[in-house]
């Protein structure tokens, strides 16, 4: 591959050791990058990705610091000049972190932050070269509107929007390497999938080398020209995607294959039977509007739009849907932190949304959620045995010598160790955190766990435990989980039954196979095609991506709300919402394609 | 199917404290903690039995010993007055002594009114947030507008400036700055995920409030509030200085000070002890505050 250049290798990294400490982070990591190539690196939490990517940038900060080794930038060595290092940084090696609503200054508008990163490494360029090019490149990634989006404050982009201007930001210096250090990882799929593919038509127009970390096999394999295991600091192997599914060389990348979870193919499975007497929740119709005041006044956002559906006791339900689609709005409205505008919810035929308080406070002890953010759901300053007797106290249960017996008996019951009991949860990592913050959900013995994106910030390796620990909790205590994620694979091994969000509405209600195998709604496609697997796809991207992002759920078009990105759409779509109607075998979907079909059956 | 794995067994045994006990602790094993706490301990014993042990009266007058420098300070100093005797021959030390004690007494007990009154209604106001907001913001507002110094004459002109009245005028002028401060560390706490984690797990709003928002912003805020207590003795020695403070002879730093002033060339002694035990007790309670807080700081920070 690009024989005439090999000579000429961009980045060349000689046994790089990098030590926190006494621990070393990364252990004589050696590699070579060419121009134009994209690299990726994979590894799970802790092997030293991003430790790695900082060293390129030159933006490693004490503890950590470099213990032996050499990064020769097209011959240079980086880490014997420092000065040369950060005369780089920024201008030939540019940097793209996950965070990009921490990257990017909330004061000022998004142009200007641009423009001044420019100039700030090129001060040569003149101001007004500097916005046109600014512009230019905010329209090689697909900023629709790019002159009036220039002017715009980061709040007013979208998460995948401030990604791609973090890109932008990355690339206006004409970097000769790109690190993107996990920038998909915080984005949904449908956007990650849209991402992937201007970072590759960005590598060849503007031939930039790419260094793409990443925790997700099958994201690393779709980026990159070859990737390369990381793990425990060392590298594993380097092979080029294909050869590396399919002839792992390291016993690591062996079990990082296998355990990896499929949408289509066997693999780990922890479905239960789908149960289907005596439903323990029930939705009916509920929506819920929210009153914001924008630049054209008050307007009502529409976050959950009469959605229906039904819990069965003992069963996984799911609840699957982009950023934006109304799950946590729905999982609020559920929990009853905030009541429904329309509609009703019975949970055991008692309606939460109209409960006193005092009622729900008692209902309370019989579901509860899991919440997504491991850091900031614990409470900072309490330890771990006061935050696991909290709700017993709330709900005055037991004396003083009970609640603690009980919180030592669910501590060591989710794994982790009672000694801990007095310690607080700083120490904890974060799989250890949603441990704990499970087993504090668990301790008043409910009927029913709702996990809000429980496992979203969690690894491959650290989801796997934690699901099987789901599953021992649930053989024990016969609980009922209500799955809210962004995740399919995950849902996918869990769930029997699936509820697909688009924009506040329940689009498609399905049996986990069935969903999977045969969707009802062209939404649904759109996210398997985008879905992360290392599988042959059932669903082609170039058949289903979608282009653009969900429209805004304040000035809602009437008719079907998919309309504007629906491959499939029709006049009809456009005047009338279809309704969530049965496909058969408790299958139902909102979409007007199934009429058709089915008069075309009969 | 790895099922479960249990976290290793915490390193030392000390884990098993509470956490507040490993917080004293820590500050306790601190050298400025025991300085602060030694010096702390050693004023108030001596604000509270020195002067009745002793025996001198902090108001007799004995013209012919008077302005006595302190002790190897000057001409004439005696062992009988150890920090030396104002224009009246009275002795400087009880009279600090004594102003020490209703200065501490006007200070801490000021600065725990408007703490209190300012956190409250701070917790209030942020944790509710809406019309509560609004009714009990407008009320710190119109308190902050009014000038502390007209608010003090206006209520202490009209009776009499009693020690309970004093604290109640100055607790009133200071509480607005905490209840600002309180209200917006409030309004960001009860947005984070922990306080919706609680309100799950059925914990009712006063509970959130007092048992979970509270001890977790009250401890900077007392920190910075202990930098209050000499402001507020400051305040009140303007008070006195203007009249309206306690009245003489009862002798507080205010007084004594504003005695002291007049003889400020031939006599500095008398205008500088109070200042002097000021800055001794301050500097002792900012050790312990110090300490304490970087113990807080390490034991929260994973240490």
């Amino acid at each position: 591959m690009l024989d005439g250049i090999r000579n000429r290798t961009l980045l060349s990294v000689r046994n790089l050791s990098v030590a926190a400490g006494d621990r070393t982070i990364l252990d004589g990591v050696s590699f070579d990058l060419q121009p134009r190539q994209i690299l990726s690196v994979i590894g799970e939490s802790g092997s030293g990705k991003t430790v790695l990517a900082r060293t390129l940038a030159s933006w490693l900060s004490p503890p950590l610091r470099v213990a032996g080794g050499e990064v020769l930038f097209e011959g240079r060595d980086l880490l014997a000049d420092p000065a040369h290092a950060r005369s780089l940084a920024g201008r030939k090696i540019a940097y793209v972190g996950g965070n990009p609503a921490g990257a990017l200054d909330p004061t000022m508008t998004v142009g200007a932050q641009l423009v001044e990163k420019l100039r700030a490494v090129r001060p040569d360029i003149p101001a007004a070269k500097a916005r046109d090019k600014a512009i230019q490149l905010l329209k090689a990634v697909r900023i629709p509107a790019a002159e009036q989006r220039f002017h715009e404050y980061p709040f007013q982009y979208s998460g995948g929007m401030m990604q791609r201007a973090m890109i932008v930001d990355a690339l206006i210096s004409d970097p000769a390497l790109l690190v993107a250090d996990n920038i998909t990882q915080p984005l949904d799929v449908t956007v990650a999938a849209q991402i992937l593919k201007l970072m590759r038509e960005l590598n060849a127009e503007f031939s930039t080398a790419i260094l793409f970390i990443c925790s997700s096999l099958p994201v690393a394999c779709d980026a990159a020209d070859e990737v390369m295991v990381l793990h425990k600091g060392r590298v594993v192997e380097r092979q080029a995607p294909a050869a590396l599914t399919a002839l792992p060389q390291h016993a690591y990348t062996h079990a990082l294959i296998a355990e990896l979870p499929t949408l289509w193919q066997g693999g780990p499975d922890r479905r239960r039977a789908p149960a289907a007497e005596r439903p323990v929740m029930s939705v009916r119709g509920v929506s819920k509007a929210y009153e914001t005041r924008g630049k054209s006044g008050r307007a009502l956002v529409q976050a959950v739009r009469n959605v229906d559906f039904d819990v069965f006791s003992g069963d996984n339900f799911g609840i699957v849907g982009e950023s934006g689609c109304g799950k946590s709005s729905l999982m609020r409205l559920l929990t009853g932190l905030e009541r429904p505008d329309g509609g009703q919810i019975l949970f055991k035929g008692e309606d939460v949304g109209a409960a006193s308080p005092g009622r729900l406070r008692e209902l309370r002890r019989e579901f509860q959620l899991v919440l997504q953010d491991p850091y900031g759901s614990l409470p900072p300053q309490s330890s771990i045995g006061a935050i696991l007797e909290e709700p017993l106290k709330i709900h005055r249960i037991g004396s003083r010598a009970e609640r603690r017996d009980r919180a030592r008996a669910a501590m060591s019951e989710v794994g982790l160790h009672p000694g801990l009991y007095e310690s607080l949860p700083t120490g904890l990592s974060a799989g250890q955190r949603q441990r704990l913050n499970v087993a504090r959900a668990m301790i008043l013995e409910p009927d029913l766990l709702i996990m809000d994106e429980t496992l979203s910030a969690l690894d491959q390796t650290e989801q796997g435990k934690l699901l099987d620990l789901f599953e021992r909790l649930q053989a024990q205590h016969g609980f009922t989980y209500i799955f809210i994620s962004h995740d399919l694979t995950m849902v996918r091994q869990v769930c029997s039954r699936i509820a697909v969000m688009y924009l506040g509405e329940a689009v498609e209600v399905a049996p986990n196979g069935r969903l999977f195998f045969d969707p009802g709604h062209p939404y649904t496609r759109a996210l398997l095609s985008a879905a992360p697997t290392l599988e042959p796809r059932r669903y082609r991207p170039e058949d289903c991506l979608l282009e653009g992002e969900p429209p805004s759920p304040i000035d809602l078009p009437p008719g079907c709300a998919f309309a504007s990105r629906c491959p499939h759409v029709m006049d009809r779509c456009r005047r009338d919402n279809p309704a969530l109607l049965s496909r058969g075998d408790q299958a139902l979907a909102a979409c007007f394609l199934n009429e058709s079909k089915e008069a075309a059956h009969v | 199917m790895s099922s479960i794995d249990i976290t290793a067994a915490p390193a030392e045994p000390l884990r098993e404290r509470k956490v507040s006990a490993r917080i004293w602790r820590l500050a306790f094993a601190s050298i400025e903690f025991r300085i602060g706490l030694a010096v702390l301990v050693l004023l108030i014993a001596a604000a509270v039995l020195y002067p009745s042990l002793s025996g001198i009266d902090p108001v007799k007058m004995n013209i012919k010993a008077k302005l006595t420098p302190p002790l190897f300070m000057g001409e004439g100093w005696a062992w009988s007055h150890p920090l030396g005797t104002d224009q009246l021959g009275r002795d400087m030390l009880v009279r600090a002594l004594v102003g020490l004690r209703y200065s501490l007494l006007i200070g801490v007990s000021t600065t725990v009114l408007m703490l209190l009154v300012g956190a409250l209604v701070g917790l209030f106001a942020g944790y509710f947030g809406g019309r509560t907001d609004m009714v009990l913001m407008r009320l710190t507002d119109a308190q902050l507008s009014i000038p502390m110094i007209i608010l003090a004459i206006t209520i202490l002109g009209v009776s009499r400036p009693t020690i309970p009245s004093i604290i109640l005028v100055l607790g009133l002028a200071g509480w607005p700055v905490y209840a600002r401060v309180m209200r917006s560390t409030a309004m960001s706490e009860r947005k984070k995920e922990y306080v919706r984690g609680a309100m799950v797990l059925g914990a009712t709003d006063w509970r959130i409030m007092f048992a979970l928002i509270l001890p977790l912003v009250l401890p900077p805020m007392a920190f910075v509030a202990v930098l209050d207590i000499a402001r507020m003795m400051i305040f009140e020695s303007v008070l006195g200085f203007l009249g309206l403070g306690v009245q003489p002879p009862t002798p507080t730093f205010g007084n004594i000070i504003a005695d002291g002033r007049k003889y400020l060339m031939n006599a500095w002694w008398i205008a500088t002890m109070p200042g002097v035990f000021m800055v001794l007790v301050l500097t002792s309670i900012n050790l312990m505050g110090a300490s304490l807080e970087r113990a807080r700081n390490a034991i929260y920070g994973g240490a």
